[in-house]
């Protein structure tokens, strides 16, 4: 079991943002719907940093994301 | 090198791995993004071994997506944490032993000048503070006295993080680390200014916390280097394994060491300067133009 970041899809659509896409560190982990303006998590590639948490709630207070727990195989 | 090198053998797409079907179809080869489109694109950089949090990783992601020319780059890194990602991308790397990346560049550099005369060929070193500014001195240091062209871009996370902790010379007075129990008793190297005196045509030093400052000053870096000389990127690059600190916290140190020691700046000579201005105001025409049409 593992943590991995989780986009609240309906919430995260409301703003037209992209800031957590622009500052994880890993390549192609958060990505970005143009069609449903959301960001979303490729689970496989997240290490469960939470800097994503704190771009949306801490410095946006948007609270979109939530970490959340993983099993292998999920 | 070059797109055709990239490109699949008609009727290999089905048995190729699909990251490179990906990169191929949805990447940067032969097409200019924007960092603002991250999220949007395949990256060139796959995933890697290095630690969650580490924003060494981050400003490499960012790196890659800024390169001008992926195409026609290679990559120069050296033992330490940065390889773990630079070896993990789809764009030529080679792995200097430690302390030799800018002596080796230098002669790649020159190579290629005389292979392909008529085409830029860009040549970036990537390696840690150690690396470039302890074991690496005398390379570094040469390699901007004889005005080699390419682009030298240190990772400092101001600690061997690679190795468990030891002190480098770019790690800040006083401070103490796992294998420097005393505290460090001299001062960070000033290599900012050691890179404008010994020759550098374009020196600048950033702290990670804005992706398009980043990526702008990378394809500066990059640009100069093809027609003037050597240039140089003192990049803060936190360890936050070496450093404790909270993954959560990472974009927040990098934040508050901007406003300290890391604040941003930028230095090149006039001729780079109109040169530069030049590029970007073609670049912006014809950001214009597409819009237009
Ligand atoms: C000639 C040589 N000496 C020592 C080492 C061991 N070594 C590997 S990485 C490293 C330190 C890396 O520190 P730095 O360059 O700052 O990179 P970081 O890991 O901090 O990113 C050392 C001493 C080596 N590989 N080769
Ligand atoms: S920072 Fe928050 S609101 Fe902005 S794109 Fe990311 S999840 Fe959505
Ligand atoms: S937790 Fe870290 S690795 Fe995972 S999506 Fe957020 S920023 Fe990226
Ligand atoms: S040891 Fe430090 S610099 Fe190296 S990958 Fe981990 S966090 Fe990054
Ligand atoms: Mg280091």
């Amino acid at each position: 079991m593992y943590f991995v970041a989780h986009v609240h899809e309906n919430e995260c659509a409301k703003y037209n943002c992209k800031q957590c896409v622009l500052f994880c560190p890993e390549p192609n982990c958060l990505n970005y719907k143009e069609s449903g303006h959301t960001a979303w998590v490729w689970t496989d590639r997240c290490k469960g940093c939470e800097i994503c948490v704190y771009v949306c709630s801490d410095l946006l207070k948007r609270n979109c994301i939530e970490m959340v727990m993983v099993k292998a195989g999920d | 090198m070059g797109l055709e090198y990239v490109r699949i053998s008609p009727g290999f797409e089905k048995y190729m791995p699909r990251d490179y079907v990906d990169l191929v179809k949805f990447g940067q080869f032969g097409r200019e993004v924007d960092v603002m489109q991250l999220g949007q694109f395949k990256e060139l950089v796959e995933e890697h071994p290095m630690c969650a949090g580490c924003y060494m990783a981050y400003f490499i992601r960012i790196f890659y997506a800024a390169l001008p020319k992926p195409e026609d780059t290679i990559v120069l890194g050296t033992a330490g944490c940065a390889r773990l990602a630079l070896s993990q991308a789809a764009v030529p790397f080679i792995y200097g032993n430690y302390g030799d990346t800018n002596a080796v560049a230098s002669g790649l550099k020159r190579a290629l000048s005389i292979r392909f005369p008529d085409k830029d060929k860009d040549v970036v070193v990537i390696a840690g503070d150690g690396g470039l500014m302890d074991i690496g001195f005398g390379m570094t240091m040469h390699s901007w006295f004889r005005k080699e062209k390419f682009t030298t871009i240190m990772v400092d996370n101001e600690v061997y993080g690679n190795t468990g902790g030891q002190e480098s010379g770019m790690s800040p007075k006083g401070v103490q680390l796992k294998m420097a129990p005393l505290g460090k008793k001299f001062e960070k190297i000033n290599a900012v200014q050691l890179a404008i005196d010994s020759g550098c045509v374009y020196v600048a030093k950033i702290s990670p916390t804005n992706p398009k400052r980043i990526a702008k000053v990378i394809r500066r870096a990059i640009f100069a280097a093809r027609k003037f000389g050597p240039t140089f990127i003192h990049a803060y690059t936190s360890c936050n394994i070496e450093y404790s600190i909270p993954t959560r916290e990472v974009l927040a140190d990098a934040r508050k060491r901007e406003k300290e020691d890391f604040k941003f700046f930028e230095w090149m000579t006039d001729e780079v300067k109109e040169f530069l201005e030049e590029i970007e105001r073609k670049e912006k025409e014809k950001k214009k133009q597409e819009v237009k049409s």
